[in-house]
């Protein structure tokens, strides 16, 4: 039952992940790839906070969240002040360098990354509320990027992302708009990481390297940019397939690399056959009322 | 109103703006004219701030426009159009209008997440000028359509439209007529002088000289970056050496 527990935990926070990249790739139209960095500053804030600061759980799971947050708007600030290709390359040597000096730093454990992580949830209700727990965060956080897509903000962040000069031109302000996207997408992908360390009680650097910018973009790509499901749909389904593989008694040393090429194919083949993903967004931006009054 | 003192610009050896001295008044039409490469457009863009000057002034209402950026001139009531529509694609026409509203809220994340009614409720007044705006611009039943799925003269007015959303002070349109002929033509004229009999300062650039002859009070001739003629359209039309700079040998 662990086992399961486990999985749905993974999967709750690959859907949390996705969606929260979406937001920032699909609906903002900033090219990141160190989202799951952000992912890792929450996990080893929390868990060091909790750990050696001695502070309850959910704080440090908050003040995770918010590190995340504060160090997206560092990243952020000078690299959309020029264009928004820097952000690329700018988040690429963020994601790099943070893993570095994760690497060096005596107090976040170096490579053998922090340990014993206070629990949370499970010593006194079991495991299973802790799954309530992570599930309630993944569709709150998926209701909530769905209804920022359609509100009145979204018009706007589809406005800017259509063109951002024309928008600029209109008095509306196209770079905190841009930091404001990020600084969200990045402090929800922080606390993401505090759930995690909470539960799994270890993290390493390792975990939050380039491979899981790859296998984030690819539950967004496979599963629909700019849809609200579709980022669902490509965490579950791509951290299912990988655990469908395992039950295939196939040698350890095929396993990886089988894993890699299943990735590598599903993005290639989206990519020629369907390019929208499996759930396709609509051309036209919707808010949330024209939505509910479209319905039969 | 807005007052352009000695403004110079080039990218690298190509001047687009050479010493211009340019000035827009409350409740006129002033027509720019010059043959393609002259830097008109260039000028649209030094004045609305796409880029900045290498040197003079730019104020509008004695205010100082030269440290701000796009967006800040634009709320100041500096409003433009492109020569190219640059409308919002994924958006529907009456939501290009919106996004372009004075005191549209939707930009600023922690208002839309910690006072969302307050956002809607200016959101729907939002709405409500645009339909406005969409009827006088005679674009009333187009509302929600895509913007795509209309032709390219509706959009240019789609264009004009949203960017009097802005309450413009001051409205510079770059090649309204570009692509435009019959009835979107008519309107375009109507809406033109309507606008700027409300009080707003209007600037068009336009090759088509017809619109620019019935439409405007005066007109300035720019050549290579440099302004060579002010006065009437037809003085200027009549002048030899302009027209030969306009039309070549």
């Amino acid at each position: 039952m662990d086992y399961i527990y486990s999985v749905v935990i993974l999967i709750s926070l690959f859907v949390v992940l996705a969606t929260s990249f979406n937001l920032v790739i699909g609906y903002g139209g900033l090219i990141s790839i160190a989202h799951p960095i952000f992912y890792g500053l929450g996990a080893y804030t929390s868990a060091l906070l909790a750990r050696d600061a001695g502070l309850p759980v959910p704080v440090a799971m908050l003040a995770g969240a918010a590190l995340a947050t504060a160090m997206s708007v560092v990243l952020s600030l000078p690299a959309l002040r020029i264009s928004g290709d820097y952000l690329l390359i700018a988040s690429i040597g963020f994601q790099l360098g943070m893993i570095e000096l994760i690497k060096n730093l005596r107090f976040t454990g170096g490579a053998s990354g922090v340990s014993n992580i206070p629990a949370f949830l499970v010593p006194s209700y079991g495991r299973f509320a802790y799954v309530v727990l992570v599930i309630c965060v993944a569709v709150a956080v998926v209701l909530l990027v769905r209804w920022i897509a359609h509100s009145d903000y979204g018009r706007a962040i589809s406005a800017m992302r259509d063109d951002e000069v024309a928008f600029a031109a209109l008095g509306r302000d196209a770079k905190w708009m841009k930091i404001s996207i990020f600084a969200l997408g990045s402090g929800i992908a922080g606390f993401a990481g505090a759930l995690y360390a909470h539960y799994f009680r270890y993290v390493t650097v390792e975990q939050f390297e380039i491979l899981m910018s790859s296998t984030i973009l690819t539950m967004v790509v496979v599963g629909g940019l700019r849809s609200p499901w579709g980022p669902v749909v490509g965490a579950v389904l791509l951290q299912i397939l990988p655990q469908a593989i395992t039950f295939l008694n196939l040698p350890p040393v095929l396993l990886g690399p089988l894993q890699g090429l299943l990735f590598t194919g599903l993005v290639l083949v989206f990519m020629f056959v369907r390019p929208g993903g499996m759930i396709q967004a609509g051309t036209t931006w919707t808010s949330s009322a024209h939505t509910k009054a479209s319905k039969p | 109103m807005l007052e352009v003192r000695s403004l110079s610009k080039s990218f690298g050896g190509i001047v687009v703006a050479d010493n211009i001295d340019l000035s827009m008044r409350k409740g006129r039409v002033l027509g720019l004219i010059g043959p393609n490469g002259a830097g008109k457009t260039s000028l649209f863009n030094l004045i609305s701030g796409l880029f900045p000057a290498d040197a003079g002034t730019i104020t509008l209402d004695g205010k100082p426009l030269d440290r701000l950026a796009l967006h800040q001139r634009a709320r100041l009531g500096l409003s433009r159009t492109w020569q190219h529509v640059r409308l919002f694609p994924s958006l529907s026409v009456i939501d290009n209008l919106i996004i372009a509203a004075r005191d549209y809220p939707g930009e600023r994340l922690m208002s839309v997440l910690l006072t969302p009614g307050k956002v809607r409720t200016a959101a729907r007044s939002a709405r409500e000028k645009a339909r406005e705006t969409l009827e006088r611009m005679g674009l009333g039943n187009t509302a929600e359509k895509s913007v795509g799925d209309l032709p390219y003269g509706q959009q240019k007015l789609v264009g004009v439209a949203r960017a009097l959303m802005n309450d413009a002070r001051c409205l510079l349109l770059d090649e309204p007529m570009a692509g435009v002929e019959g009835r979107t033509y008519e309107a375009m004229q109507r809406v033109v002088r309507e606008v700027a009999s409300s009080g707003v300062a209007v600037c068009v650039v336009e090759h088509n000289v017809a619109f620019i002859r019935d439409l405007c009070d005066e007109a300035v001739f720019m050549f290579q970056g440099r302004i060579l003629g002010r006065g009437s359209v037809a003085d200027l039309t009549a002048n030899p050496q302009l027209t030969e700079l306009y039309f070549g040998h």
